[in-house]
């Protein structure tokens, strides 16, 4: 049984997204990503999050850009999450793009 | 193919970390002002917050941080080191056990209070009337660091948060994560870090607390840290950029606080690099193995040797050669050095002497003497029993040790040697020694003696082994009710070793330790007495004899042998075994020793050398004092192996009563 919940095009992902368990959720992503041109992303709010998982989703953004896809965060980013981007320095020279793909600032995505 | 549980290599690292911040602390407790054992403590206690961390074990980290910040403070000179800091840390140490062990558990009133005992010893420290030497407000350098730590950092448990964090503790801070690097999703290897940071850091700590913080990744790390300008607080005017590309340590462009050299750490990770850890089970399953394989091919060139077969002994040979090199290279395998033995020590001492009220100094030798690591472990207890006596009844009070013009501090010597296949280990100590009238009344009062039986010094001493034996007037919570001196005389016994005293009246006691070297595989000497086959450790053998039968008939009723001038007692093992059988008309006989005692045993045949693997005795066979244990021989048949120590004292025993009777 899959780690993720799949609503449409609605990832729902595990409350488990660290490095012990990325690479079930790179794969999940993968398949969802390849079914789909646009996915949103939900995330537990009380998720466990590390630095590998930021880094899947950028991962997952350049994945998406060069596909022609789209995905987008189903709520901004919250909780361990923000505060993961936040101690990571990612937060730190944002461009707009990653504004509103995180922060969902600067527009409606 | 299993691999090792995580968790449980954590356990094991901590456990070694805390040995080594208490060898530091205790170090230091001796010299307060040694700014090495500072930065070892301060290192130790780094790590293990940082691996803790890691592991999930949140609780040890976050109360070890408490600690780290305290000897940090330390490292920099804003408090001095002192003993009650020491003394606080040193019980911080044993909660960290704790939650190591059980983190789990119900520590927190406890990990309060102890943070609380911390923080006064901290302040106290800190109080003017201790204040650390004055130290000058340092100006705030402008750093710019580059790093990358190595791709499979994330993989092997190093998380880059606690990193950055430690670098934002340093001053004012402006950390950039750089994606560049990230590849898309499909080629991603998601356990690999492919982030790298820029840093900007403006701060009052030195360059060298810029290398602290990825002490233990900067081997494999890509580390650029530039000073773009000299400290503020200089003055000097200008923009002079340093560059400093090497990963390794670099000049401080601040004076104080003295920094943690990298230098230990790269030996250390070099030598874990050479190092490969492998649990202690795995060893004795190993050893397990090499015995049965030991066996095999005793088995083995029986056969070949009844054969005429030359290919067959040919190939028999080559194993025979091959087990015993297998044999000794596990022999050294399991071999440890005693100074993981007698670490444990300087704290009980500590404590003792806090306890007491004495002033202890623990002196060891031979810390390097090598034993089988089982023989290491089942000597613990044994060891922290005499520790605990020497301490509390061997040691006197200050003021009773000046009374007898004896310096004020008590010593205890732990010393260890090898000696003939034996490891000695001595507890020696400085006090008033044991009183023999004391020990003959309580044996006496307690129906262990006859009154006034004519017994040697050595065999009165022994007494104090007997369950419940203590002359000690007064008993405390460390000892005196007699429970524990007999567990140590079961315990070696159970070692096959044996229990030496000596002691002089105000001068103080020495006992000794004596313990084979090994408890799994030994060199024996295969004999015949009767009708069966029995092993003497070879390592006790000094030289074998021809007993002529006339020989023997002159010799009977006396039992003595003259070797190179000097008569040597000697038993002969087929009465002692009441065999039954006539004797051989080619006797020989063994002269074994232990120490400066030898004896001469009475054999049939002898077969020759073999390779012994030991096999306990039964319960029902326990008591019996002549055989140290069994072996299984290649024909399957079981040999008994001859406890020397038992025969020599039997020796000496007849000696003394022919002597006695004229």
């Amino acid at each position: 049984m899959p780690a993720s919940d799949v609503k449409e095009d609605c990832l729902r992902l595990p409350q488990n997204l660290t490095v012990r368990a990325i690479t079930i959720v790179q794969q999940e992503m993968l398949q969802f990503l390849d079914k789909t041109a646009s996915a949103t992303i939900e995330l537990d709010d009380d998720c466990q999050v590390d630095i590998s998982f930021i880094q899947l989703l950028e991962a997952a953004r350049i994945y998406a850009d060069t596909a022609g896809k789209h995905i987008a965060l189903a709520r901004p980013a919250s909780g361990s999450t923000l505060d993961v981007l936040k101690r990571s320095g990612f937060l730190e020279g944002m461009s707009a793009e990653d504004l509103k793909f995180w922060l969902h600032q600067g527009g409606i995505q | 193919m299993s691999f090792p549980d995580p968790i449980a290599v954590f356990r094991t690292e901590a456990a070694e970390l805390l040995e080594q911040i208490e060898a530091g602390l205790l170090d230091l407790n001796v010299n307060l002002g040694d700014k090495d054992q500072v930065d070892a403590v301060f290192r130790g206690l780094h790590t293990l917050k940082g691996s803790g961390a890691m592991f999930g074990f949140d609780a040890l980290a976050a109360f070890t941080h408490h600690c780290e910040t305290a000897f940090d403070r330390v490292r920099k000179g804003e408090v001095p080191a002192t003993q009650e800091l020491v003394t606080a840390v040193l019980e911080a140490k044993d909660h960290m056990r704790a939650l190591v062990d059980t983190p789990n558990g119900d520590h927190e009133a406890t990990g309060e209070a102890l943070l609380a005992n911390l923080r006064a010893a901290v302040d106290g420290a800190n109080s003017p009337g201790a204040a650390s030497p004055a130290k000058a407000a340092p100006g705030r350098s402008h750093f710019k660091i580059r790093f990358s730590l190595p791709q499979n950092a994330m993989a092997n448990g190093t998380n880059p948060l606690p990193l950055l964090d430690e670098l934002r503790e340093l001053g004012e801070c402006k950390i950039v994560a750089n994606r560049s690097a990230i590849p898309s999703l499909e080629l991603l290897a998601p356990t690999d870090l492919y982030i790298s940071w820029e840093v900007e850091l403006l701060t009052t700590q030195p360059r060298s607390a810029i290398d602290d913080v990825f002490i233990f990744v900067m081997d494999e790390m890509q580390l650029d840290v530039v000073t773009v300008e000299p400290p503020l607080a200089a003055g000097t005017p200008g923009k002079t950029e340093t560059a400093s590309t090497e990963a390794g340590p670099a000049a401080a462009p601040v004076a104080p606080p003295a920094p943690i050299a990298p230098a230990p750490v790269d030996a250390k990770q070099k030598k874990t690099a050479e190092n490969v850890r492998v649990p202690a089970e795995k060893l004795d399953e190993l050893m397990d193995r090499v015995g049965e394989l030991v066996i095999a091919q005793s088995r083995l060139s029986q056969l070949a040797g009844g054969s005429g077969d030359l290919q067959l002994r040919a190939v028999s040979e080559d194993v025979e050669r091959l087990s015993g090199e297998l044999r000794d290279t596990m022999m050294v395998l399991r071999m440890v050095p005693v100074t993981q033995l007698f670490g444990r020590f300087r704290r009980l001492v500590h404590d003792l002497a806090h306890e007491t009220g004495k002033t202890i100094e623990l002196l060891t030798e031979g810390e390097t003497t090598e034993v089988d690591k089982s023989v290491i472990e089942r000597l613990a207890d044994p060891l922290v029993h005499l520790v605990r006596n020497s301490c509390d009844h061997g040691l006197e009070t200050p003021e009773e040790r000046r009374a007898a013009g004896k310096p004020e501090a008590g010593h205890i010597l732990l010393s260890a040697r090898q000696q003939a296949g034996e490891v000695i280990i001595t507890i020696k100590d400085d006090g008033r020694g044991i009183n023999k009238e004391r020990v003959r009344a309580k044996a006496e009062s307690s129906g262990l003696i006859a009154p006034n039986a004519n017994l040697t010094d050595q065999e009165l001493y022994q007494l104090i082994f007997q369950p419940g034996f203590s002359t000690a007037q007064t008993v405390t919570n460390l000892s005196g009710r007699g429970v524990g001196m007999d567990v140590v005389k079961r315990t070696i016994d159970a070692l096959r070793g044996t229990i030496n005293v000596t002691s002089h009246v105000g001068k103080g006691s020495e006992i000794s330790l004596a313990i084979p070297l090994t408890l799994a595989i030994i060199d024996g000497l295969l004999v015949r007495v009767g009708d069966g086959r029995y092993v003497i450790p070879l390592s006790a053998v000094e030289e074998c004899l021809e007993l002529p039968i006339e020989e023997d008939m002159r010799s009977r009723g006396r039992s003595f042998i003259s070797l190179r001038d000097s008569l040597v007692p000697f038993l002969r093992l087929r009465d002692l075994f009441r065999t039954g059988t006539k004797p051989d008309p080619f006797q020989k006989v063994v002269v074994v020793s232990t120490g400066s005692e030898r004896v001469g045993l009475v054999v049939d045949q002898i077969i020759g050398d073999h390779q012994t693997v030991i096999k306990g005795m039964s319960k029902l066979h326990h008591d019996v004092a002549t055989f140290s244990g069994a072996t299984i021989l290649g024909d399957g048949d079981v040999a008994l192996i001859l406890d020397v120590g038992h025969l020599v004292a039997e020796g000496q025993q007849q000696e003394a009563h022919l002597r006695a009777a004229g």
